[in-house]
Parts: structure tokens; C-alpha cells; sequence
């Protein structure tokens, strides 16, 4: 089914265009070489320099960035934040994006409906985000605390960003995952909608119940979904900042890895140990990402 | 699908080819890389700012060029920036981008040696770092800064190791303000004139019930948050660095140590409504001290009144709110100067251009219709205060600016938070731990001993890396 | 069993109301706020509907007269329409001759550029703002259409490319062995064939890349100096910087930014809904 093996009806167009190929992707391999690479090579290699503006001229300063960093006690405890961040970033986007996903999967009168309002939240400008979540959460005059208080569930109006650490995360992170819910829905509900029927029909012929089925078809075919859409997911929390900037400043209490890159670098002016952590990041978002696909993903063939 | 899926599976993209596809990829990245080089080898070379003539001779803007000004204030009415264009013949492009967002701008831009603005904000906190790092013009050659600064007395603000590097576009100094209405529901008579005094009046008025939470202080861990310490130091007769920049606040007797403990106590004790936690500074005052719920900020900024209390679509308590002199321990205390800076960027392409209108800008009639001499409809919206004593002089004689004498006043007797040497060229990473200390201490994380000391060992280090 | 299934279909409603809300209330409540005055924002408990109801924040924002908000707003309106509908242009068309490489031809090298474009994905913004910025700068587009054109296309086309190869690879080879038994070349095929049958897929991919452009605010913030080309959501931080405009026309302003992406998402769903699909990994 893949290339190799249908190729012979293809002799003659290969023969004739040995370099077609190249000739195809070579405004892809100019423009992510020129724009996406070199930048990455000049980070990279600058991660091992002093570059600091305020203390010139750059030179070479072998791991001393990192070692500064791995020293900071801020990027210390930013680094914990993040893991906060992922882990509630990544499970709740998969949860919820695994729930919507079922839903979906059956067809009704409002599936339509469900479904263009689902992916809205997706299709909305970060910076927009900020503004209106912001708004729901205002200690004062947030609809957070109006809801909760007059459902009874809170006595006095709270301060939900800055004062425990948790609290703050999980609602900052919160604002990201209603951004990326849709996306990990779909990418859920297209592995679920791969699942022949057929699976289903014979389970239930040998008597197997609804939750029997979801945790003995449903949940094991779907993994290709689940493991894309938590990877998207990682990214994005791995690399949290405007919600972060926006809902809680730099308070330590809340502070992620990427606002630490920003304050490194634009306000310490410190740009070798800014891309030093940049590199860092980016490091870990493949191991993580690597280490999720190897315990999620599983391939599925019917 | 099952047909799609198979094919979709990325194993189809093994392809047969080893050697020929890196080396490939390699070459076109190459290229890609020379093509770069070679256009940052003819990258423009900065324009150099003629250095001669004496000061006050500013070299003459070519007419028909334009500037443009990247500021962190919305542009002045274009009725007004055509008088410029009218009498020197060169146009005016002027951006608003907010003030986070506009040092993320010039330092970028600075790194890469590119032009973006003529004119851009120099912040007072910045100062060290653009004395170390070049980045912007020295004026020395076209104002006389010492000739200046009777009438603009926080021009000294703008200057590191001799370098005048911007002219104030404002002024602004922390001023403590005061909502008398409340203030008399309570029963607090008189203007609290010591720090005792206006403690106590506070808790009258929590006492009271007529706000339960009377004081404004924003415990966001930003900015506003450092300057607030700063000033509650000076009112308690310190400061928090002295000319070597040496801590002055570790032991519990200091000026620092007394006023850290006071504004987490205020937080502590229901002073200061518990929302504070997460607001900035004019996210306090607008929607605390303008909504009525507060009766006091203690680190206001000078020209709040005005510009947010007085303005009754934004505020609820026009005509309540006053600026004190700020109490001290036995007395008025000193204002802490912070006002915006215009300088001209390294990069700038019209320097004569930005020179002329920096000196248009800052004279001392165009300071005071900025701030309303000819009415609203002139202003800068949001300008805190002139720069300039004459021109606070021609609005208090107008009318024209609620307290304008007061302010002159508070204007000449304010003084820089590092005075003599300017501000450190680490500034960013000391107010970042303090106002991550002086937060966390808030919120409870640390003790006020822990915190005190956090910050200590960070100006250590600080010093140690220079 | 009629008990049951009734109550199924009640939970099964219950969790659509939920995921509903959970969607849509954010927006609505932006909504809510910017058509009142402050001070109906301002009450306790929250009101539900705009009371007392005011269209004048609107009214503000719309006002192109004179150098006002207005003016500012729809100059960069039009510009974020201009720099994502042109990037998604060139993106696209890039995307369509390279996913069709890689979809269908045999050559050395396959496996290896498309993982390394598809790594570019994982960059945090921070790492290539600098240098970005100073390519940019060297060849003079900085403050330029094109050149922020160029950088959102180099940031697009690794997802533009990879939702375009698995539609190309799901489409049947029979459409174009007819093709080449014609004589046709593969760009041919490409261009009688592949392109007319992944309507949808170039409709999908248009549409997503589209929409990330306009969500973009880091890099036009950075690479755009003025209102020649700033688009809006550089605009909207700059207000939301001021922190002395009032939260009503903040919610307004984001209500407004959103409109687009918005209505796009609302009406052309079912192609965003296509393109994810097609571009999840089996």
C-alpha cells in the first residue's frame, strides 16, 4: 500500500523528473532553512556565548549559561511550575477532549450546532483570550465568583490568581486548555471514527456492556488520537506565557518557563542565557514528547 | 479509511536514499545561510549623530523629512503635532504600543542594530543598562542639563556616569492621595502628617465600616509593587540602596526592613482589600481607589487625580480624592521622581529631525497644554504632570489642573530613588526580587526576615557578576 | 430498559448543555460586557444580560473620524486581513507542490526534510524572535507586508504541509495513473488531478492557516513598528497596556477581534474539522 510497493506504474514520471522532487520542496527547504533553521543554529550556538549587552563584548562561555540557570533559584521553581502546567494542561485537554469527542462521535440533530461552537474557542486570538478571561476571573467583579457565590458554593468573593500556587496554576492553565479542548476533540473523534463498526457489533453480540466496550475497544483503538493530542497539547503548556504574563505577572507562585526566558532576555538582557533556556525547552519538549508517544501511542491497523 | 490510515502510517516515508538527501538539504541550507550572511555584511551601519556645537545648538531638521515616535502614550492630538510639522517642516509619525510590549521592542531592536523609532520611551529604571549598553543617543552636546534642572528637577533621573541619555517627557513622582469623604464618614480629622497618624487613621476608617478595606497597595508581583516599597522606605527616612549600591534594609531597625513590614502587615490585617494580590498599579487605582472602595494609596502616582479620579466616566468619587503630603515618621516625606523618559535610539534615521522635536516637545508652554492649559481637547491622554516648574506654574495661574500648586511644590522637592550614580545597569533583575520578595511575603509564602534577606543576597550577586 | 435509555438520553443532554457552555460562555460573556456601561459591569452580583444596555463602546471603536481609537482599529483590522490572507496564499501554494513531493515521488532525502520541518514545530517563539528579527532587518522588511508575510509562511507551512500530505495520500492513485498514461508529468498530474479532487483539503488547510495568522501577536509585535502594519491584535495589547481603558471597551475591542476568526470558525467549521482530521497521525 505504501510507495515502494506501487511503483510500477510510476517508472516513467520518476525517470524523466530525477529532480523534480527537489525542484518541488525547494521554496519549503529555502524558506524553513532560512527562516526556521538558521535562526535555530544561531540560538543554539549562542546558548554557549555571553551575550549581554550590558557587559560586552559576547564571547565564548562554554556551559556557564546553564549552569547559571540550573543555579537560579527563579528558574528553579519556574520549572516546577511548568510540570504543574503540563500536567494539568495535558490531562485536562485530553479528558475533555476524550469526553466532547464521544459525544460528537454519534450522530444527532445537534451535532452541527455542538460541533461549530466546540471549535470556536480554537479559531480566537491568545492575546483576545487574555482579555476575556481576565475579565471572568476579576476578584471583584468576575462572573466566577458571581456564579459561585450565588450557587452558594463560596461564602465571600475570592482572589482566585496570586495567592495559593495551585489554585492559580490550574486556573491560568485553564484559559489554554479552552483554547486547545477543540483541537485534541478532533483529533480524538477522527481516531474514533477509524474504529470499524463491525468491532462494536461482535462485542456486543458476546454480551459486553457500554463500559465494557469503551474500556476494551474504544480506549485501546483510539490511542493514536490520544497521543497527538496530548503532544499538541505538551507544546503548548511546555511553552506557556501570555496567559501567565497576562492573569499573574511575574510572581514567582505562577511564574512559567517561557516567562523566564522572556525576563532573562528582554529585561535582564542576559540573551546567551535566554536561548541557553529556549534550548533547554526545547529539549525537553521532545523527550516529553518522545516519551509520551512511546507510553500512549500504539500503532492500530484494521 | 483503513486505506488512508496505512498509508498515513509515517514507516511510508522511509525512503531508500542514505548519503545524497543530507548533503542535499545541507547545500540549500548553505545557501539559504550565505544569502543571509552576505545581507547582514551590507546591513546599514547606524547613522552617527553629529557631536559638535554647543549646547542648545541643535542642528536643523531637514524640512520634508518625517520621525517617527514609538511611546507608550496615545499620540497628542493631530491639530497640535501639525504646529510642529508647520514650523519646522518635518512630519510626525507618532505609534502607541504599551509599555511592557515597547521595552520588548527596543531591546530587540537594539540587538539587532535595527531601526525602529526615532524617538522611544527611556524609562528611569533603565538607565544603567543603556549606559552600558549604547543604545540610545547621548544628548550632552544639545541640552544643557544642569542649566535645566531648576526648571526640570527630575532631569537628573535621565542621566548615568555623566550621560544625559533622555529629556523627561513628563514628570511623575509617587504622592500619597487621599479620599475625604471617607476620610470624614470615619471621623478622621485633619491631614495625617506622620506615618503614625495616618496608620491610625486608617484603621479608624476599617474600624469604622465605611470601607472595610481602606488602603490601596498593589501586590502584583510587577513594577508598581517595587516603587511602593521604595517610597515607604523614604517616608520612613531610608532608602533601599545607598551611593555604592549597598543594601540598606537587612536589619530590623532599617528604613527598608520597617516599611516591608508595614505593607505586609497592612495586607495581613485587612488594610488592604485581599484582591490585591494579583493587580498592578493602575489596575488598582482604577478599579479600587476611582470605584470609592478604598480610601487611600499611599504610592499613588502624581496626576491621578486628574487624569482618573476627576474623570467621572471612569470614576466614582470626582471631587473626593486629594493629594497629602506624604507622611513621614515625624513629617512631610520625600516624593520619589519617576517620570518617562524620550531619548533618541542608536539606530534613529532623523536625529536632527527627533532633536527638534524633543525640544518642542519638553518647552515649557507645550508641556502645560499637554497637562490642559488650552483645554481637553489638546491633552495627551493619561499625561501625568509637565515636566517643567513653569509650566505647572502656567496652569496653576489658569486654573487649569486640580492641586497644580500643590504639585509644584511636591515637583521640586522630589528627588531620584538613586540619586548621584542613577539607576544600577542590573536594575531589572533587583526590582524583579524585590517585588517577587515583597509578594511572596504578602501572599504568605516567606516572613518579612526571609524576604529581606532573598533580596540582599541577590544585590550580592548582582554586584559580584558586574 | 425504556427508563434507562431515557435517562441516558437526559445525562447525554446534560453533557452537551455543559460542553456548550464551556465553549461558548467565555464569548458571550465578552459579549455581555462590552454592550453595558461600567459601572453594569461593575454590579454585584454580575447581571446576565447587558443592564443598562449600551451600544457606545461599539460606537467609540467604530468612529474612523479623526486619529481616535477608530481609526487605529480598522487600520489594523486590514492589516492582519492583508498579512494572513496573503501568507495563507503563498503558504498554500508552497505547501501544495511540496506535500505532492512527498506524498507521491520517490527521492533521497524524504524522511530526512520532513522531519526536520515538521521539528520546527516544536520551537518555543523566544528561541528565533532575535534572530529572525535581525534576517529581517538585514534585508530590509522590517515594517513590511512582505516581511511579515515571509515569516508567518515559514512558521505555517509545517502544519500547511502535513495536513496537505495526508489528504494527497488519501487520495486513490488510480486518478492519476490515467494521467500518466496520457504522458502527463507528475506537475501535470498535480495540477489536473490533485488539486481539483483536494478541494476540500486546500479549502481546510487555507482556512486553519488563516486563522493561526491572525492570531499571531509576538512576532508582528516585534516586526511591525507602525500602524502601516500592525495588525490587531498588537493593537488590542497596546490598549489593554494602558490599563486605564475602561473593561467594557477592552471586551469590546476583543469582541471585535474576534469577530473574524469567530465567524470563520462558526461558518467553515466543518473544514477546520476535515483538515485536523486529516492531519492526525494513524
Amino acid at each position: 500500500m505504501s510507495g515502494e510497493r506501487t511503483q510500477t506504474g510510476r517508472k516513467r514520471p520518476r525517470r524523466r523528473g530525477r529532480f523534480l522532487p527537489y525542484i518541488l520542496l525547494s521554496p519549503l527547504v529555502l524558506f524553513i532553512g532560512a527562516l526556521a533553521l538558521y535562526p535555530t543554529i544561531v540560538t543554539t550556538v549562542q546558548a554557549f556565548f555571553t551575550v549581554d549587552p550590558v557587559n560586552p563584548p559576547t564571547r565564548f562561555a562554554g556551559l556557564a549559561n546553564f549552569r547559571a540557570l540550573i543555579h537560579n533559584p527563579f528558574v528553579r521553581q519556574s520549572a516546577v511550575n511548568t510540570a504543574l502546567y503540563i500536567v494539568v494542561g495535558v490531562g485536562l485537554s485530553t479528558l475533555f477532549g476524550l469526553v466532547i469527542a464521544l459525544v460528537l462521535q454519534r450522530r444527532s440533530r445537534w451535532r452541527g450546532v455542538v460541533l461549530a461552537l466546540v471549535v470556536l474557542p480554537w479559531a480566537l486570538p491568545g492575546v483576545v483570550e487574555a482579555v476575556i478571561w481576565g475579565w471572568i476571573y476579576d476578584a471583584t467583579f468576575g462572573v466566577l465568583n458571581s456564579v459561585l457565590k450565588s450557587t452558594g458554593l463560596i461564602g465571600s468573593y475570592h482572589v482566585w490568581i496570586g495567592i495559593g500556587r495551585v489554585v492559580s496554576i490550574v486556573l491560568i492553565e485553564l484559559v489554554q486548555v479552552w483554547q486547545v479542548t477543540p483541537l485534541a476533540a478532533l483529533l480524538i473523534l477522527a481516531a474514533l471514527q477509524s474504529i470499524p463498526q463491525e468491532i462494536y457489533e461482535a462485542a456486543r453480540v458476546d454480551g459486553a456492556g457500554s463500559w465494557e466496550k469503551f474500556r476494551r475497544i474504544t480506549l485501546p483503538l483510539v490511542r493514536p488520537g490520544l497521543a497527538v493530542a496530548m503532544v499538541e497539547s505538551l507544546i503548548l503548556s511546555l511553552n506557556v506565557f501570555d496567559q501567565v504574563y497576562v492573569l499573574n505577572g511575574f510572581a514567582p507562585g505562577g511564574a512559567s518557563i517561557m516567562l523566564q526566558t522572556y525576563q532573562i532576555s528582554f529585561n535582564n538582557l542576559n540573551f546567551g542565557q535566554g536561548y541557553a533556556l529556549s534550548l533547554l525547552a526545547t529539549f525537553a519538549t521532545m523527550l516529553l514528547s518522545l516519551l509520551i508517544l512511546a507510553v500512549v501511542y500504539r500503532r492500530v491497523e484494521f | 479509511m483503513t486505506t488512508k490510515e496505512a498509508d498515513m502510517t509515517p514507516t511510508s516515508l522511509h525512503s531508500k536514499g542514505r548519503r545524497a538527501a543530507p548533503v542535499l538539504l545541507a547545500l540549500v541550507v548553505l545557501a539559504a545561510l550565505a544569502l543571509v550572511v552576505a545581507a547582514c555584511g551590507s546591513s546599514s551601519s547606524s547613522p552617527s549623530a553629529t557631536a559638535s556645537g554647543s549646547p542648545g545648538v541643535l542642528p536643523s531638521p531637514t524640512p520634508g523629512s518625517s520621525i517617527t515616535v514609538v511611546y507608550h502614550y496615545p499620540a497628542p492630538p493631530k491639530s497640535v503635532l501639525d504646529q510642529f510639522t508647520a514650523q519646522t517642516g518635518v512630519k510626525v509619525n507618532w505609534v502607541e504600543i504599551g509599555w511592557d510590549n515597547l521595552q520588548t521592542k527596543i531591546a530587540a531592536a537594539a540587538m539587532s542594530n535595527t531601526y525602529f523609532a526615532d524617538l522611544t520611551d527611556v524609562d528611569w529604571s533603565k538607565v544603567g543598562q543603556y549606559y552600558k549598553t549604547k543604545w540610545f543617543t547621548p544628548l550632552n552636546p544639545y541640552f544643557d542639563a544642569a542649566a535645566l534642572k531648576a526648571d526640570m528637577p527630575q532631569i537628573d533621573t535621565f542621566a548615568s556616569n555623566g550621560q544625559q541619555l533622555a529629556l523627561p517627557f513628563d514628570s511623575s513622582f509617587t504622592v500619597t492621595t487621599l479620599n475625604t469623604k471617607i476620610a470624614k464618614a470615619a471621623g478622621v480629622t485633619g491631614t495625617p502628617a506622620t506615618l503614625t497618624d495616618y496608620t491610625n487613621a486608617l484603621n479608624k476608617i476599617m474600624a469604622k465600616g465605611t470601607v472595610p478595606n481602606p488602603l490601596d497597595i498593589p501586590f502584583a508581583a510587577a513594577e508598581g509593587l517595587s516603587t511602593y516599597w521604595y517610597q515607604l522606605t523614604a517616608a520612613y527616612g531610608g532608602q533601599v540602596l545607598d551611593a555604592s549600591y549597598t543594601p540598606q534594609f537587612i536589619s530590623p531597625g532599617s528604613a527598608g526592613y520597617k516599611a516591608l513590614e508595614w505593607m505586609v502587615n497592612a495586607y495581613k490585617s485587612g488594610l488592604v482589600p485581599k484582591a490585591n494580590i494579583g493587580m498592578a498599579d493602575y489596575q488598582a487605582f482604577t478599579s479600587d481607589m476611582a470605584q470609592g472602595r478604598v480610601a487611600s494609596v499611599f504610592s499613588d502616582y502624581a496626576g491621578t487625580v486628574g487624569s482618573i479620579y476627576d474623570v467621572p466616566s471612569s470614576s466614582k468619587v470626582v471631587g473626593q480624592v486629594q493629594y497629602i503630603p506624604t507622611p513621614g515618621v515625624s513629617g512631610p516625606a520625600p516624593n520619589l521622581a519617576n517620570p518617562d523618559g524620550i531619548g533618541i535610539p542608536a539606530t534613529a534615521k532623523n536625529v536632527a529631525g527627533a532633536l527638534a522635536f524633543i525640544k518642542w516637545f519638553t518647552d515649557t508652554q507645550q508641556q502645560a497644554i499637554w497637562a490642559g492649559l488650552n483645554g481637553a481637547s489638546d491633552v495627551i491622554s493619561g499625561f501625568p504632570l509637565p515636566a517643567r516648574v513653569s509650566s505647572l506654574q502656567l496652569l496653576a495661574q489658569g486654573n487649569k489642573v486640580s492641586g497644580a500648586s500643590e504639585l509644584m511644590t511636591l515637583l521640586k522637592t522630589s528627588r531620584a530613588e538613586f540619586p548621584g550614580p542613577g539607576a544600577p545597569p542590573w536594575y531589572s533583575q533587583f526590582s524583579n526580587a524585590v517585588y517577587t520578595n515583597v509578594h511572596q511575603a504578602a501572599a504568605g509564602a516567606e516572613t518579612v526576615q526571609q524576604a529581606v534577606s532573598n533580596i540582599a543576597t541577590e544585590v550580592d550577586q548582582l554586584k559580584a557578576s558586574q | 430498559m425504556r427508563g434507562r435509555s431515557g435517562l441516558r438520553r437526559g445525562g447525554r443532554a446534560l453533557l452537551i448543555a455543559l460542553i456548550l457552555v464551556w465553549s461558548a460562555f467565555p464569548v458571550y460573556w465578552a459579549l455581555n460586557t462590552s454592550m453595558t456601561t461600567l459601572n453594569g459591569a461593575q454590579s454585584v452580583p454580575a447581571h446576565f444580560v447587558p443592564s443598562p444596555f449600551t451600544a457606545h463602546n461599539y460606537g467609540t471603536l467604530l468612529n474612523q473620524t479623526g486619529g481616535g481609537v477608530g481609526n487605529q482599529f480598522w487600520r489594523s483590522f486590514l492589516n492582519a486581513t492583508i498579512e494572513s490572507g496573503l501568507a495563507t496564499v503563498l503558504t498554500v501554494a508552497i505547501a501544495l507542490f511540496a506535500a505532492y513531493a512527498f506524498a507521491r515521488l520517490e527521492f533521497r532525502g524524504k524522511r530526512i526534510i520532513l522531519v526536520a520541518v515538521l521539528a520546527t514545530l516544536l520551537l518555543p517563539v523566544y528561541a528565533t524572535l532575535i534572530p529572525l528579527y535581525r534576517i529581517m532587518s538585514s534585508v530590509h522588511l522590517v515594517n513590511t507586508y512582505l516581511g511579515i508575510i515571509l515569516v508567518y509562511t515559514s512558521g505555517f507551512l509545517p502544519l500547511a504541509i502535513w495536513i496537505m500530505y495526508n489528504y494527497f495520500a488519501s487520495v486513490p492513485r488510480e486518478l492519476e495513473e490515467a494521467a500518466f498514461v496520457d504522458g502527463a508529468t507528475p506537475v501535470v498530474a498535480l495540477w489536473r488531478v490533485m488539486i481539483p479532487v483536494s478541494g476540500p483539503g486546500i479549502a481546510a488547510t487555507s482556512i486553519i492557516v488563516f486563522l493561526m495568522g491572525w492570531a499571531q501577536f509576538i512576532f508582528p509585535l516585534v516586526l511591525s513598528s507602525d500602524l502601516a502594519t500592525q495588525p490587531v491584535t498588537v493593537m488590542v495589547a497596546a490598549l489593554y497596556g494602558q490599563r486605564i481603558v475602561p473593561f467594557t471597551l477592552l471586551n469590546a475591542i476583543g469582541v471585535l477581534a474576534a469577530a473574524l476568526p469567530g465567524v470563520i470558525a462558526l461558518v467553515l467549521n466543518r473544514y477546520i474539522v476535515q483538515g485536523v482530521m486529516a492531519g492526525s497521525i494513524k
